[in-house]
């Protein structure tokens, strides 16, 4: 099992603390980002979590879109595809 | 046109201030309380920090126990912000999704070109800078956070009167950088205050906010009804003095 912490500053700041094997065990996604309405960010962690290492963006970015759709959320300050790729890196 | 009640500066405690606004975004979501405009301050001095903020990560929590700085998650975004008691105004706009425009950005902006008014009844010329900042020369002076809920949109933000580098840095971790001189002269430069521009006083900065929000508005001066701060207590209870919420545990 690793852990990796990761900050990153896109619009607003982005900071993932992930657990992962050959899988995600934890993330924490945590920032000083906006999204509207904010207890989407807690169904995307969800969606996150249990997937396998290396991550499948092209279709996480499907799965979470759909997510944010399906609550008409808005994010602002990072967008989804930073939240990806900034797990890809941390599960490096 | 839709009237507003505006409740003039007061203080209370973190927890009151954010359950207060949680409070009555239900009542004017219910029809019992009218859209609301109200200015307080932070009795003790208090952190916030953003609803998706860590705050282990953000806030010096030994220095804030020791200090008797309250410590408060919000129910907006944004980042954590050091109030102090005789640093600020804070507001908040509370009020029907529909009266606003639907663009975020943009309605931060028409929210924001209200304190921008304020300001510049006080000779100072500042600028709303998406997403949610009011800049003067590129230096903040306000910070604003926004949440959507149930069709009610709560805006609230800070107006910095004088503010202390030194002291916010006592209470909010800064990411893997020492707390340096340098650090502390490079956000100096950053930040900016009324007491930096003018001679205004704290009431000067509270009367040019209520024409910035009055310029617009159809506004009539009010209080706090009996049932909002009855809930406010219960709600702090549930929420904003519960570690549950306030760690994300």
């Amino acid at each position: 099992m690793k852990t990796n912490s990761i900050t990153r500053k896109f619009g607003k700041m982005l900071r993932l603390d992930v657990i992962y094997s050959e899988k995600i065990e934890s993330l924490k996604i945590t920032g000083d980002f906006f999204l509207h309405p904010e207890e989407t960010l807690d169904q995307i962690s969800e969606e996150l979590t249990g997937v396998a290492v290396p991550i499948q963006k092209e279709l996480l970015f499907r799965k979470i879109k759909y997510i944010m759709d399906s609550n008409e959320a808005e994010m602002i300050g990072i967008t989804l595809e930073d939240i990806l790729n900034t797990l890809d890196e941390a599960t490096q | 046109m839709t009237k507003f009640r505006m409740i003039p500066f007061a203080l209370f405690n973190a927890f009151t201030n954010m359950a207060l606004d949680d409070a009555i975004m239900e009542f004017v979501r219910k029809g019992i309380s009218k859209p609301t405009i109200r200015f307080y301050g932070w009795d003790p001095s208090a952190v916030s920090i953003g609803v998706f903020q860590g705050i282990r990560n953000e806030v010096n929590l030994e220095s804030t126990r020791k200090a008797g700085v309250d410590v408060v998650r919000r129910l907006t975004g944004g980042g954590a912000v050091y109030h102090d008691l005789t640093g600020e105004v804070t507001y908040s706009l509370i009020a029907p999704l529909d009266l606003f425009p639907t663009n975020i950005i943009e309605s931060y902006r028409t929210i924001c070109g209200d304190i921008v008014y304020a300001l510049k009844q006080l000779g100072i010329d500042s600028m709303f800078t998406p997403i949610n900042d009011i800049l003067v020369n590129d230096q903040k002076i306000s910070g604003n956070a926004q949440t959507r809920r149930n069709g009610i949109l709560l805006q609230h933000g800070t107006i910095l009167y004088r503010v202390d580098v030194e002291k916010m840095f006592t209470y909010l971790n800064v990411s893997d950088q020492k707390i340096t001189d340098k650090l502390i002269k490079s956000v100096q430069k950053r930040v900016t205050s009324v007491v930096d521009l003018t001679n205004a006083s704290m009431d000067d900065l509270q009367k040019a906010l209520i024409m910035g929000f009055k310029r617009n508005r159809e506004v009539e001066f009010g209080d706090y009804s009996d049932l909002e701060i009855q809930r406010a207590q219960e709600i702090i209870k549930d929420r904003f003095n519960n570690e549950i919420w306030t760690y994300r545990l």
